[in-house]
């Protein structure tokens, strides 16, 4: 992530017409970026330090409490996490495994090859909304009497309704779009691997898993870390999906982090809370993704 | 080892073809209710339409918020395009040779910027209602803005990243021939700039089209400023128990993006590649 262009090459020093024509350039994206990207943080910050409910303008200075309150005293948010974290690693695990598989398979010289990446990409432009609108109404109607026909009990019954499979309902709707990206990543990192190093290895005597063991896994690390980077975001913010499906139930069984914080800014009046939970998560996502990021720099150096 | 090759490519087949029709599957259900009355979906679910029912599709296109929600999310999408064009590809150019002649003050403010890739949006998102609607933007225009303020910290990334790769002494040519900064930039580096232009464009258009957070934050309270993703979510909150007719909101609404990709399928596939990896 750090692409600082060329730090010390020459010592050029700035003509005064550049620093000034440098600095017009940099002005209109300066002020955009402060006051709608630093300004509403400083806002949040100050707001989860009171008792505002988000309407009026009444509100008392309480300190910390929101913060200690989300911490000793919120079952919700507890589970909230849980979920989220069970969701995440399903959906890493989902995407890594089918997206590298179908890479692999996309990658073999065979006819039909791209009608295939055209369509297995295709999920990737919808939008989440609709897809998982869609599949509310298949979940609804169509699996049950799928259900039915082959005499499966679990089936016969809408299964975002039911606690215990809310979350693979979802988790599937993920991942039949969420895996088109990280494919076609895995794909043009596979095509980075000079085919004359299978040649030469197989020559060399070395089978199949030794050929993928070392040639195609070290070649592929660098795309593993970005869509590893890619999927624990998405798992760890999942909002559209669930919005779109279940709203956060049956019975709570799927209110993720970031459908807790929506339910508490804008349903139950609690908006400073809502914002110091939203903190709180916001601190775990940047330390989830700077311990990420710090692994896999060190990864490729070696 | 022939025998064996085939037999690999017959197994990619079956997977493949497998993956397919679990992609195609809900596409064909929901292409296909959307030509049949309710009582015909009730009766034969899977099964082709009998007589292509086209008053679902008459019913939607009837709906007048459907042509606000286009008019918007086109509105919203084509503008914020423009801006960002307007303004990122200079400040990143900025940026990238501020650093290069050693100034404190740019390489500050290019962290100051990256800073933003990592705040979280949550944090973001409740303040950011209150604080438009006291600047008396919970518009279209107003989504627009926030856009654009987004894409200071994520394109720009992705820029100066490109920028590193354009050498600073082709500029300097121009400099000693007597051109401006602005001159420069505008005649020598925005026209290299033209491929990474491409990915942005491509990645920040798609996100704009089908973001559904920000419009329900900012829109969702009048209906003539409702976009498409929201007009989707309404309209199948209303028509819940009429599944022929969600479905077809849902097809017309998709319709713009699917076409798009049919015809710049590689440009969009490039697009979205390249700007995972580098950012």
């Amino acid at each position: 992530m750090t692409a600082v262009p060329r730090k010390k090459a020459r010592q050029h020093t700035m003509r005064r017409e550049q620093a000034i024509a440098y600095t017009i350039m940099t002005l209109p994206g300066l002020v955009l970026y402060c006051v709608f990207l630093i300004l509403p943080i400083l806002m949040g910050l100050y707001y989860s330090l009171t008792d505002w409910t988000g309407i009026g303008n009444k509100f008392n200075f309480i300190g910390l409490d929101n913060y200690i309150k989300v911490f000793t005293n919120d079952k919700r948010f507890g589970n909230a996490l849980v979920f989220n974290l069970r969701y995440t690693v399903y959906l890493v695990i989902g995407i890594v495994v089918i997206g590298f598989m179908l890479a692999m398979l996309l990658n073999r010289e065979m006819k039909g090859r791209s009608f295939f990446r055209t369509l297995y990409f295709m999920p990737a432009v919808l939008s989440m909304i609709t897809i998982g609108l869609v599949f509310k109404q298949v979940y609804f109607y169509v699996l049950p009497s799928i259900g039915k026909a082959v005499g499966s009990a679990t089936f016969s019954e809408n299964i975002i309704a039911n606690r215990q499979l809310a979350i693979y309902g979802i988790l599937f709707v993920h991942l039949w779009q969420g895996v088109a990206l990280p494919t076609l990543l895995f794909l043009s990192g596979l095509q980075t691997i000079p085919v004359d190093l299978y040649e030469a290895a197989s020559i060399d005597g070395a089978n199949a898993w030794h050929q993928f063991k070392s040639i195609t896994v070290p070649y592929i690390l660098p795309t593993l870390s970005v869509v590893l980077v890619l999927a624990v975001k998405q798992g760890l913010n999942v909002f559209d999906y669930i919005n779109s499906m279940t709203k956060g139930g049956p019975g709570g069984a799927t209110t993720s982090i970031s459908i807790l914080i929506w339910q508490n800014a804008w349903e139950r009046n609690r908006f400073s809370y809502a914002i110091a939970q939203a903190v709180i998560t916001g601190l775990i996502i940047a330390l989830i993704s700077f311990v990420q990021i710090k692994y896999t720099d060190r990864k490729k150096v070696d | 080892m022939r025998q064996s090759k085939r037999n690999m490519n017959v197994l990619a087949y079956v997977i493949l073809i497998l993956g397919a029709l679990l992609i195609l599957f809900p596409m064909y259900i929901t292409v296909i209710t959307t030509f049949k009355t309710s009582g015909e979906s009730a009766s034969s679910f899977f099964t082709l339409p009998r007589s292509f029912y086209l008053g679902n599709y008459q019913t939607v296109l009837q709906n007048p918020t459907l042509w606000y929600a286009y008019g918007n999310t086109i509105y919203i999408t084509l503008f914020s395009l423009v801006l960002e064009l307007l303004v990122m590809p200079p400040m990143s150019f900025a940026l990238s040779r501020g650093i290069f002649h050693n100034s404190k003050m740019f390489k500050g403010l290019y962290f100051f910027f990256l800073l933003g890739i990592f705040l979280p949006f949550q944090v973001r998102m409740m303040p950011l209602v209150k604080l438009q609607s006291a600047l008396n933007m919970m518009n279209p225009t107003g989504m627009v803005l926030l856009y654009l303020a987004h894409a200071t910290c994520e394109s720009m990334f992705l820029y100066v990243g490109y920028l590193a790769s354009i050498s600073p002494s082709l500029e300097e040519a121009a400099y000693i021939d007597g051109a401006t900064t602005f001159q420069t930039f505008y005649k020598i580096i925005l026209p290299l700039m033209k491929p990474i232009l491409a990915t942005v464009m491509i990645r920040e258009g798609l996100a704009i089209w089908n973001d559904y957070m920000l419009p329900l934050l900012c829109l969702n309270r009048s209906n003539t400023m409702w976009t498409l993703t929201l007009f989707q979510y309404n309209f199948q909150s209303e028509f819940n128990v009429d599944y022929n007719l969600a479905f077809s909101c849902l097809v017309i609404a998709s319709l713009p993006i699917i076409v798009l990709y049919c015809f710049m399928q590689k440009q969009i596939i490039g697009g979205l590649t390249n700007g995972a990896v580098k950012g």
